[in-house]
């Protein structure tokens, strides 16, 4: 359940930016999430209204955007999506890879007034 | 665009440099509950204690029994009861960095709370990461976990002794490994009888070498 850890840093960041930008209730939070990061959107959604609660952003609606995985091979510079247990490149094989998109975790906007 | 996990990563990166300065290799372990972590390391202990000067720390939900499974080894040990918590962050880690001499330590092991999900989410500052998986476990685990296995830099087979009694294919697992982190050593042992183990030792006396080299 490390959603409540990531709820709880994702609280502490809509306030604080909530507090910059002059804003007194937040009302949504729209973050990314990568695909192989390993979380659980429902759960996440859970931690964090116990999370806000208190907050600013105590009756936030969070919205969260999964981004697909995107390798790139380094041997042929094949882009791809990869299967969800093969991650070796789809054109040569290779496994020489980088991933370009999959390991995302952060806030996009936060909106409120 | 601002990454959730700022905080923890900023304190990593604080732990990973006071380490380095200090040359002190950070092995951040992790494992399910009862793959053979801290038989691990007490056949680890027993192999390099007299020459390296090791430090543990323990994360566990309660109880301080693995700590005092490696009290004899007359190491620095502290333990962190996370008291539920599925996983250890940098902020404990660097809390807990003061019970250490680090100008006295060369190899410092963090027993991660068992677990393959969350701990392979919170980079602590260490050196790198060692996966460890038993064969009762079953081949697939790196599939279904991909993550850990992507970030370690090796992992640890455990129980081989077991495998003629499971299904557990080794082709399979180291196939399904390489695939998702082609640089990744594998090493087979059976840390409670000490077969391959001295593989490990080897393996990470080498790792040692090249840390305090570079």
């Amino acid at each position: 359940m490390h959603e409540l850890k990531i709820a709880e840093e994702l609280s502490a960041m809509v306030s604080h930016h909530a507090a910059e930008a002059g804003l007194r209730i937040v009302e949504r939070v729209n973050i990314s999430v990568g695909q192989f990061v390993q979380i659980v959107p429902d759960l996440l959604e859970a931690a964090f209204s116990i999370a806000a609660v208190e907050s600013v952003a105590s009756a936030a609606r969070l919205e969260i955007e999964i981004i697909a995985a995107e390798m790139r091979c380094r041997r042929c510079g094949t882009e791809y999506r990869p299967d969800d247990d093969l991650h070796a490149c789809t054109a040569c094989g290779s496994t020489d890879i980088d991933v370009v998109h999959g390991k995302e975790l952060f806030i996009k906007s936060i909106e409120g007034e | 665009m601002k990454d959730i996990l700022d905080r923890n990563q900023n304190k990593a990166e604080e732990v990973r440099s006071l380490l380095r300065e200090k040359k002190v290799m950070m092995v951040n372990i992790i494992s399910s509950p009862g793959a053979g972590k801290t038989t691990l390391l007490e056949r680890t202990c027993e192999a390099m204690a007299d020459k390296t000067r090791i430090g543990v720390i323990e994360g566990d939900v309660a109880t301080d029994r693995d700590a005092r499974r490696l009290q004899k080894y007359n190491i620095p040990i502290v333990c962190i009861n996370t008291g539920g918590g599925c996983h250890l962050d940098s902020h404990s880690i660097s809390k807990v960095l003061g019970h250490f001499d680090l100008d006295q330590t060369d190899l410092l092991f963090v027993e991660n709370v068992g677990n393959l999900i969350c701990p392979s989410q919170f980079d602590l500052g260490e050196t790198f990461k060692l996966a460890v998986v038993s064969t009762a476990e079953g081949d697939d685990k790196p599939a279904k976990y991909p993550m850990l296995f992507t970030g370690a830099r090796a992992v640890i087979l455990n129980k081989t002794d077991l495998i003629p009694y499971t299904n557990f294919n080794v082709a399979a697992f180291e196939s399904d490994i390489v695939s998702l982190n082609p640089g990744i050593t594998i090493i087979k042992t059976s840390a409670t009888g000490g077969e391959g183990t001295d593989r490990w030792i080897g393996w990470l006396t080498s790792q040692l070498e090249s840390f305090r080299a570079g």
